[in-house]
């Protein structure tokens, strides 16, 4: 993904503001709502919209919403920046997937689900309930299908579960990095203009 | 009648007290965008009474979005909204949550087209069309473009030459401000340029080597964004995303530019949402007299007198309104004795191209590096005046593409070993083609019998294949790019050679041609009609040939160069 896609930062920049102070406030006054108008091109913030404290799941059960949270904290998670549990990833993938086509939706649940089958297949129970150890596991094999599994023994799994495992993470990492948590960890620094496009500098060969 | 006019758009000229609909223009531009906007600045400034009828609403820099974050936004660009409403706009890279409400509603605004036959329509009906959200590349054609036909025998030769052309470009880019570096190719003809943007340390790797193994030229794209201060307007900020409008107006686009200033010299009365249905005529006279058209939100219906009509419209709907305008005298659509009208559309193809990743260069990608709006372009080297003849199609293509440092959202792995590798990146390097479209009789465009769009206008049936000449090019693109990234150092490199469905360069061009044998053209060499004498069309339907540069910077000197001619026939007494 390019990070132009990603980031488009927020604030006006100091430069452009100083170098066009009647711009910059123009753009502090939204334009007037209008049917003609986009939510953006309005001026509407979504942003603060998923961390309402009386939030409920458009899409999932309790249980693919529990599953997704802690699945997404595996896949991206707190470091010395916070993971995808804290960026709130499950619920703008409820919120996306709500809106989806009944087949994108069906193919998002049956990786999900496959995860679940694995884990009823190697442990017994269903992924949320496993320990620790034995999450990473399962998701290790996934991720490296060819490894297989150095905890059970288990075979490499197979392609299939390899694409299922991938489509998680893509859907994951994608509304991380979309988030503004996501931004910060890329080290966005929230100004839109940083001067001039440089290039190469470096001289002949030197690259 | 103040609806009719635009009260919101604090650029133009307070003229609420006239009625527009009450006058006689000297002419009637109809369109906005890239070529309508200079009809109207050209005509205007020259001392004509000008009408511009814009389909869609005005436009203000109060709606702009490029800095506005993703996450600002409830879908993060995945709005449903879009997908309901413009199921074919979307396929554009630039119709997004941000900024959809500037493309048609395809709901609105139908077209059809053959079972087998795709072709995907993108367009705009604001202020300024396109050009709010264009590409921006800005090239020249050659006369190996203009004379192709007596260089391989396919199709017709322009009825211009560079030499006529030549002037008109260096008017069109001294004003709007083109980036970009001389290369002394004669393929693609150097300009009046502004400063280049730097390359990347890909590029400059590429530009070597591609150099040194195959002879062919790797150049900075030559752009119609500003490196500098020029005409009024800032220098690029370098924040990225274009295609949501610009605080500093730093790339060309014609509401800020070429509009205002028809509006500034007091001789041009813009009426907004005026939806063009047809041409007027005075069949005793052979002459048109004005337009009808439908207003966007009262629906009603209302004429516009002018002593000449000059459709900027884009090149479908340009002829669209043409064909809507048959009368008795010209029942096949007006100004269609030659049978030429809606004939030989063309677009480019794409869709042959590769990808890669550059191993040697270690950059990291960086969140807070300026955004070039740009990328790198590579002119034709096949079938040249110093090249041997390809044995499997005749014409070429281009590459447009970059070289750079990103995010690795494709990492493998998960946990904290994918959050570090996503943030050490992959540098990346791409070459996409952009071929020639050859004109063909069998490409068209006529009115479905049974379609009407939402002002109850005939629409389009749109008849458009790329043909094997069209595939061939696409397939030697992609090899022809892999090997150069290949030579460019370049591992794990994906090879794509496909050929997109028509309509997906955005670059339609022809149904209108002008030529000198009225039996085999619609239009003079100065973009009137060979039948009707105050008619003219300027835009990409006055297209002869595609060649494979991107067009817009041509349709906007071919319209200069016209609005010069009919200003002079105004003077002379002649319109």
């Amino acid at each position: 993904m390019k990070r132009r896609e990603l980031l488009r930062a927020g604030a006006v920049a100091g430069a452009v503001a100083a170098l066009r102070p009647s711009l910059a406030s123009s753009q502090a006054t939204p334009a007037t709502k209008s049917p003609e108008l986009t939510p953006a091109q309005s001026g509407v913030d979504a942003s603060q919209d998923l961390s309402a404290t009386n939030w409920k799941p458009l899409f999932f059960d309790d249980h693919q919403n529990e599953t997704l949270i802690l699945l997404s904290g595996l896949i991206i998670p707190a470091t010395d920046t916070p993971g995808a549990k804290e960026a709130l990833v499950n619920r703008f993938i409820d919120l996306i997937l709500a809106a989806e086509t009944h087949d994108r939706q069906r193919s998002f649940l049956d990786s999900l689900g496959y995860l679940d089958g694995e884990s009823m297949r190697r442990y017994k129970s269903a992924f949320r309930y496993l320990k620790r150890d034995e999450q990473d596991d399962l998701l290790h094999s996934l991720a490296y299908p060819r490894a297989g599994s150095g905890w059970t023994g288990e075979a490499a799994s197979s392609d299939i579960g390899h694409g299922h495992f991938e489509k998680l993470k893509q859907s994951i990492a994608g509304a991380y990095y979309s988030s503004q948590i996501g931004a910060r960890d890329l080290g966005w620094d929230g100004a839109f203009s940083h001067g001039v496009y440089q290039g190469c500098e470096h001289p002949e060969g030197k690259h | 009648m103040t609806s009719l006019y635009s009260p919101s758009f604090n650029l133009s000229p307070n003229r609420a007290s006239q009625d527009p609909l009450q006058q006689t223009y000297d002419a009637i531009v109809v369109g906005s965008g890239a070529t309508g906007g200079w009809a109207a600045k050209q005509l205007a400034e020259a001392g004509l009474k000008v009408a511009l009828l814009e389909a869609g609403r005005a436009v203000t820099p109060a709606e702009f979005t490029e800095h506005t974050p993703s996450y600002k936004l409830k879908y993060r660009n995945h709005s449903p909204e879009v997908a309901r409403t413009r199921p074919i706009q979307k396929q554009c890279y630039a119709c997004m949550e941000y900024n959809y409400e500037w493309f048609v509603n395809d709901l609105e605004n139908p077209y059809s087209t053959p079972a087998g036959k795709p072709f995907t329509w993108q367009r705009l009906r604001i202020l300024g069309g396109r050009s709010l959200v264009w590409g921006r590349q800005s090239y020249r054609l050659s006369d190996t473009d203009f004379k192709a036909a007596s260089r391989d025998g396919y199709g017709d030769d322009w009825p211009i030459s560079y030499a006529d052309l030549s002037p008109f470009y260096d008017i069109v880019e001294k004003y709007v401000g083109i980036t970009g570096a001389a290369e002394g190719n004669p393929m693609l003809p150097d300009g009046q340029f502004l400063p280049p943007m730097k390359m990347s340390c890909g590029e400059i790797l590429m530009r070597e080597r591609v150099k040194a193994q195959f002879g062919h030229t790797v150049t900075i794209g030559r752009a119609a964004v500003l490196t500098q201060v020029h005409n009024g307007r800032a220098a690029c900020h370098y924040c990225g995303p274009c295609e949501r409008g610009c605080q500093t107006f730093s790339y060309f686009s014609s509401p800020f530019t070429t509009v205002k200033d028809a509006l500034k010299s007091g001789n041009c009365t813009l009426i907004t949402n005026a939806v063009v249905s047809h041409i007027d005529m005075d069949n005793s006279t052979n002459k048109a007299r004005g337009v009808t058209y439908i207003d966007r939100l009262t629906r009603q219906t209302k004429e516009v007198r002018a002593k000449s009509v000059i459709v900027c419209a884009q090149a479908l709907e340009s002829t669209r309104i043409l064909l809507n305008s048959s009368t008795r005298e010209y029942p096949t659509g007006l100004a269609n004795s030659s049978g030429a009208l809606g004939r030989y559309l063309m677009d480019h193809v794409v869709g042959g191209g590769a990808s890669g990743r550059l191993p040697e260069l270690k950059t990291p990608p960086n969140a807070n590096e300026p955004q070039r709006p740009n990328g790198i372009y590579v002119p034709r080297f096949r079938n040249t005046p110093s090249s041997a003849k390809h044995p499997r199609f005749i014409r070429g293509y281009g590459f447009q593409g970059g070289a750079d440092s990103d995010f690795n959202l494709n990492a493998e792995g998960y946990g904290t070993t994918f959050k570090k590798a996503v943030k050490e990146g992959v540098y990346g390097i791409n070459l996409g083609g952009f071929g020639e479209s050859l004109a063909r009789w069998d490409n068209f465009i006529e009115i479905d019998p049974s379609l009407k769009d939402a002002w109850g206008i005939p629409a389009l049936r749109i008849n458009m294949t790329h043909g094997e000449n069209e595939a061939a090019l696409m397939e030697d693109a992609a090899a022809t790019a892999a090997e150069m990234l290949e030579a460019t150092g370049a591992k794990d490199i994906h090879v794509q050679a496909n050929v997109e469905m028509p309509g997906m360069a955005i670059h339609e061009l022809g149904t209108a041609r002008m030529g000198n044998d009225p039996k085999k053209s619609v239009l003079t060499p100065f973009n009137q009609t060979h039948d009707v004498k105050n008619v003219f069309v300027m835009d990409g339907a006055s297209f002869v040939s595609s060649a494979c540069q991107n067009p817009t910077l041509t349709m906007m000197a071919i319209t200069v160069r016209a609005c010069a001619n009919l200003i002079d026939r105004f003077h002379k007494n002649e319109v």
